[in-house]
């Protein structure tokens, strides 16, 4: 105790030239910057309230980390590293994590043979594998494994490497903080850092100026998230939204310029671990500003790149050089993209626990290896410029390069958007647009910035790559007998942390217009854009297929899945059959799941068995619907249509009828379309009145149905539906995205043609059809369509019951079943009943009064 | 010795990656790999370069900025191997 103090006294009297030694003016300059980062972080909720609350673990153990003897600081950071995963896991999963790590470390120090401990480690991580995709039990939750897997997946392999070909001598505290990384707990995706790097790198220069990098690089990481935001919110398009050049220019540049979360996550993390001491290198370095595909890949994720050279390209051209250097460069550099592409899948794997193929990832990494080659050889055979000092270059040498930059940009955003597409289809139909007539495709075009704006968005984008101070030109220490600039770097950094806080606060952002107010305001919160929120909604109604990739930020919504999780498309309950309605629930079908018993009566309705024809003194309900009508999610007896008929019968005794009858015909992901012949079912039963219930995106979905039904070359049996597919010139050997963005501008007419089927059959027979509104359980884009929706019904002769706000005062947590699923649970199930019990009998009048048919 | 050994390590360097450079520029810790003068493919050729110069073998794992990121290092891994 007595030698720590006099430690920690020595260390607190010393100055900036020892290691690790920072003076007390210098160091304060540290916190007030990071007082102001942890402010900017808060006020745009950087990532998740996990990592605020990591971050200030982090900024406080800096606090005490820099003023401690050096030998106590490595068992310090790993303290705090442990006490990182504990506070983002918790004690039962935290112990677990760090557990199962102890005993992969453990298998790496083992008194036994290089080639046994590699063979152990394959053992137990082959039992691991089973256990991830749950064909082993495992007693801890399946929260822990994007963790771990990022923790151990690549840093192993490195680790075992090092192991091999160091001398240097075992450090347990090292060793531990190289796995158990003080960041990592929050971020599935972590930069393979090297674990000699990590090593060589710690506290080899002035303390300061390895703080203020990491300060640096923390604001650049900071800005491009805020960034990446706009662009993810605001300027990303689907590729059915994709109709003139300037949409196609859209959709290319923010496909592309997504990247940029990787890259401000990267900055973050390797800018937190600079304030411990370790002085690791750029992930990433104006990478948008790459002058070929070689800079490229040497620009955008470094650490990839160092981590595939050091364990494979140099290992296998040095073990094949003797066949000729220009055979060994091709062959190791194959091998290197076969391999990232492989591991591409593993890392998929690991994360999500699902194998991973798509032919587009293949092909994408077989096209860069290829181009890379061929730059390869190139460079190889003629060499590149290379300069010690910028300022020596000419001016054709400068315009030379501006233009390969902007040469390189454009290709790697067409290679880009082609290996995050949803199918190579989907891909090849955007370029359609190029070749369509301007003027139509202009009426179409619903851009979301105008050209202007654009350029702006795609400055503001090579600024996010290279924002910061002393990060900018990577992280070169000074050299010595330099004089260190202090002051500047400094201030420049503090007033941009500043001008960052101050654009989140409220009351300076909402002087601004309307809308700036609301994209700055957009930008102050994590959530899902647009178009990922109409994908997780496509998730609602049917199987969602596209998230299998990191090309959206829905897949890390799904990574906290479990495996076993029984989604409705995966419940069995319905089957196929021939025509346009596609599914129906399987007659006499009984399950107990894990939200209940599901029995589909012996009408292929979920619900009990009734008499084809009502008794006369009955007030019979056909209710249509998808999923929540079906009652996805609660047990038999619990879904909103069951509570509603037991609360009917048991409240409204004064009334003409002796009994109230409501026929769930709700089948999970149907669409609009399909109520067609749901109601001629449903009509057979004899019903008073038919409650459609719809649930928002009703004109879009109607449109993707029905562009499915035709590419699937499907008869529409509707001759109103057919008129409209002629009109928009839909044919079956179109691909989906050309047929959708043909068909979703009649999105209305074929909505408005769906409503006036089913409200002219009703009329006929005298039954009185209602539309209940049923909002998602959160707010979100889906409510674009809902004013014209409903305008579309109230036209057509429905009594329109809108329940819009039903949720908005419920915490969402409570009422849906999981982050990933988001119907409505019991407690839900519960709120909808009484909201359409009181819109009923508000309307009583007009829904109850006898026009028996 | 060791000052021979940078002459033309460094002749090399500036005659196949730094053409028309002033040579007072590069000096022995000018970082060559963590400052972007030798990337993977260039990193080779000096290697072949060095091997065949110096009658030295390199191994696949000193190909890195350990070993190879300044004139100095450079220098001193080669009189290693030269014992």
């Amino acid at each position: 105790m007595g030698n720590f103090i006099s430690r920690l006294t020595a260390s607190i009297q010393t100055d900036s030239n020892s290691p690790g030694g920072i003076t007390f003016p210098k160091f304060m300059l540290i916190v007030l910057q990071l007082a102001f980062m942890l402010l900017a972080m808060r006020q745009f909720q950087i990532e998740n309230a996990a990592f605020l609350r990591l971050a200030v673990l982090a900024f406080g153990g800096f606090l005490l980390h820099a003023w401690l003897p050096l030998a106590y600081r490595l068992p310090f950071f790993l303290g705090l590293s442990l006490a990182g995963i504990v506070l983002v896991m918790g004690w039962l999963n935290g112990a677990w994590l760090i557990g199962i790590g102890l005993l992969l470390i453990g298998i790496c120090h083992l008194p036994l043979s290089f080639l046994w401990r590699i063979a152990l480690l394959l053992s137990v991580g082959t039992v691991l594998a089973l256990q991830r995709a749950e064909l082993l039990a495992s007693p801890w939750s399946t929260a822990i494994w994007p963790i771990l897997g990022s923790m151990f997946m690549f840093r192993l392999i490195v680790y075992m490497y090092d192991l091999q070909h160091e001398q240097a001598p075992f450090n347990l505290s090292r060793s531990l903080s190289y796995f158990f990384m003080l960041p990592n707990a929050c971020f599935p995706l972590f930069p393979v850092v090297d674990y000699k790097t990590f090593r060589r790198n710690y506290f080899d220069a002035d303390s300061f100026h390895i703080y203020q990098t990491g300060v640096d690089w923390m604001l650049r990481g900071v800005t491009q998230l805020v960034i990446y935001r706009l662009v993810y919110y605001h300027l990303t398009l689907a590729p059915a939204e994709v109709h003139t050049g300037g949409d196609l220019a859209q959709f290319l540049l923010a496909n592309f310029a997504l990247y940029l979360r990787v890259s401000g996550l990267f900055h973050l993390i390797t800018g937190l671990l600079h304030l411990f001491g370790f002085r690791v290198p750029e992930t990433h370095h104006l990478f948008f500003l790459a002058t070929s595909f070689n800079d490229w890949y040497r620009r955008a994720n470094i650490y990839w790149k160092d981590f595939m050279m050091k364990v494979f390209y140099f290992p296998v051209y040095f073990r094949i050089k003797d066949y000729g250097a220009t055979w060994a460069l091709v062959l190791s550099t194959m091998l290197v993209f076969f391999l990232t592409w492989f591991l591409h899948a593993y890392q998929w794997f690991w994360l999500r626990g699902t194998i991973l193929f798509v032919p587009q990832d293949f092909l994408y990494w077989a096209l860069l290896g290829a181009v890379v080659i061929a730059n390869s050889l190139y460079e190889a055979k003629w060499g590149r410029t290379r300069t010690l000092n910028k300022s020596n270059q000419s001016w054709r040498n400068r315009v030379s390069l501006y233009l390969q930059t902007l040469v390189t940009f454009i290709a790697l955003c067409i290679l880009w958007s082609f290996w995050t597409s949803e199918s190579i289809t989907g891909w090849l139909s955007l370029w359609q647009v190029l070749g369509s007539d301007p003027a139509a495709a202009e009426r179409n075009s619903n851009p979301v910035f105008n050209t202007q704006s654009l350029l702006v968005v795609a400055l503001l984008v090579v600024v996010a790559s290279s924002t910061g101070t002393i990060g900018a030109s990577g992280n070169v220490p000074p050299r010595k007998g330099v004089s260190r600039k202090i002051w500047s770097p400094v201030s420049i950094t503090t007033v941009k942390i500043v001008l960052l806080c101050l654009l989140g606060i409220e009351g300076i952002y909402s002087q601004f217009s309307p809308t700036t107010a609301t994209m700055v305001l957009s930008l102050r919160s994590s959530h899902l854009s647009r178009i990922d929120t109409a994908k997780m909604e496509r998730g609602y109604y049917e199987n969602l297929l596209d998230v299998n990739r990191f090309n959206s930020q829905l897949w890390e919504v799904y990574s906290k899945k479990p495996t076993n999780w029984i989604d409705v498309d995966s419940s069995n309950l319905k089957r196929f059959v021939p025509g346009f309605v596609r599914t129906e629930l399987i007659p006499s079908f009984a399950e107990d799941t894990k939200h209940g018993r599901i029995t589909i009566n012996q009408y292929g309705m979920r619900d009990q068995d009734y008499a084809v024809a009502p008794e006369p003194d009955v007030f019979r309900v056909a209710v249509l619907g998808a999923s929540s009508v079906m009652g996805w999610g609660v047990g038999d007896g619990e879904t909103f249509e069951a509570l509603l008929e037991e609360r009917l019968n048991r409240e409204l005794t004064h009334s003409p009828y002796a009994k109230y009858e409501l026929l769930n015909f709700g089948v999970a992901g149907y669409n609009p379309p399909q109520q067609l012949p749901a109601l001629e079912k449903a009509l057979s039963f004899k019903p008073n009145s038919v409650f459609y219930i719809a649930t928002g995106r009703e004109m879009s979905r109607s449109a993707r149905y029905i562009a499915n039904t035709v590419l699937d070359k499907i008869a529409i049996p509707y001759p109103e539906l057919n008129a409209i597919v002629a009109s928009a010139g839909i044919t079956p050997d179109m691909d989906e995205t050309t047929a959708l963005r043909l068909l979703e501008p009649y999105g209305q007419d074929i909505l408005t043609a769906i409503y006036r089927r089913i409200a002219g059959q009703c009329r006929e027979r005298g039954i009185k059809p209602v539309l209940i509104f049923l909002p998602q359980l959160r707010d979100g884009s889906w409510q674009e369509e809902t004013a014209p929706s409903l305008k579309v019904a109230t036209d057509e002769g429905f009594v329109v019951l809108d329940l819009n706000g039903i949720f908005r005062n419920a915490d969402i947590k409570t009422i849906r079943l999981a982050e990933w699923d988001e119907h409505p649970n019991k407690t839900g199930h519960q709120l909808i009943a009484s909201a359409i019990y009181d819109a009923l009998l508000a309307n009583r009048e007009a829904i109850f009064s006898p026009t028996r048919q | 010795m060791t000052q021979d050994t940078i002459a033309i390590v460094k002749e090399f360097v500036l005659r196949e990656f730094l053409p028309g450079e002033n040579p007072d520029e590069l000096t022995d810790d000018t970082p060559l790999i963590t400052g972007g003068i030798l990337d993977s493919i260039a990193t080779l050729r000096l290697v072949a370069f060095l091997e065949e110069k110096f009658g030295v073998k390199f191994k696949a794992h000193e190909t890195d900025s350990e070993h190879l990121d300044t004139l100095a290092d450079i220098s001193a891994l080669i009189q290693t191997k030269l014992g």
